[in-house]
């Protein structure tokens, strides 16, 4: 990955408070998959081990896509008949 | 169950002079079944997890700084002012972080080195080096040395995962250099040469 020096992936430290801007750093680093890449090239992925994981990673995929509709569902206001299926 | 075996040997053992002359011996089981460590795996993983210096990684939490203004860099920051001196033109520590040591390093803004210190410069041998305290003692006094030069603002650059990553931040800011950013530069990359055989655990 080659950006910018200083630009890309760089916080500002604000009240000199070093440490809540190490964590803003490295929740982003993270939710961008980059410290995981970064652990995962340490040693070398066996290709059963890459479909394992590429497999895994399409079902939970699946999963949390139809879980959230479910929440927010079930989270959803203002519902015409509010307990849909119970009597 | 193993008990209720023995006393039935006990009982048969009343009924029987050979065995009573023998006496009842408790009945022996391997050893495995009594040891704590069923599976290495599961061992593992009730291990406590390795500090990587990545506090904040997995948290879902909303900070409130960064609602602030002026937390990410836009293309105007290199001319901002930090104590008198633009952005761009700001020494920098370079710290690299592994599993096993911690370095330092000192460069100005063209990227020119002046100073290195590492944990075992410091005295950290052996295994102390890759710890988060060497790292923060280690970080004290390459803050205080910086400071001797005359530099109280820095940049902070880190390079890689570590029990000192976050440590040695906090030791340079205990130092009482004024730390004004901080940027992650460790090398990730998605078409990745053939990494090294993975450890047998």
């Amino acid at each position: 990955m080659r950006h910018a020096s200083f630009i890309a992936r760089t916080v500002f430290v604000q009240n000199n408070d070093v440490e809540a801007a190490c964590r803003v750093l490295n929740r982003i680093l993270g939710k961008e998959d980059i410290l995981d890449q970064y652990r995962r090239t340490r040693y070398f992925e066996r290709p059963f081990e890459f479909r394992r994981r590429i497999n895994f990673e399409r079902c939970k995929a699946i999963y949390n896509e139809d879980m959230n509709r479910k929440i927010n569902f079930v989270l959803r206001k203002n519902r015409n008949d509010p307990f849909p299926g119970c009597l | 169950m193993i008990r209720s075996v023995g006393n039935l040997l006990r009982t048969l053992a009343c009924h029987n002079d050979y065995m009573l002359l023998n006496s009842v011996r408790s009945i022996g089981t391997s050893v495995s079944l009594f040891r704590d460590v069923v599976d290495r795996k599961e061992m593992l993983k009730a291990l406590p997890a390795i500090d990587e210096g990545t506090a904040g990684e997995k948290s879902a939490a909303v900070d409130t700084l960064s609602h602030g203004q002026n937390i990410f860099p836009t293309c105007d920051s290199e001319n901002r002012l930090f104590g008198g001196i633009p952005f761009k033109n700001l020494p920098i520590i370079n710290i690299r972080v592994s599993h096993n040591n911690t370095i330092f390093s000192f460069t100005d803004a063209k990227g020119v080195p002046s100073l290195i210190r590492s944990c075992g410069i410091e005295g950290f041998k052996n295994t102390r080096k890759g710890t988060n305290i060497a790292a923060q003692t280690t970080a004290i006094t390459f803050g205080k040395k910086t400071l001797e030069r005359g530099v109280k603002t820095v940049r902070v650059r880190v390079r890689g995962l570590g029990p000192g990553r976050l440590a040695s931040i906090k030791g340079l800011q205990m130092a009482g250099v004024d730390i004004v950013s901080i940027t992650d530069s460790t090398r990730v990359s998605w078409t990745p040469l053939r990494p090294r055989k993975q450890r047998k655990l």
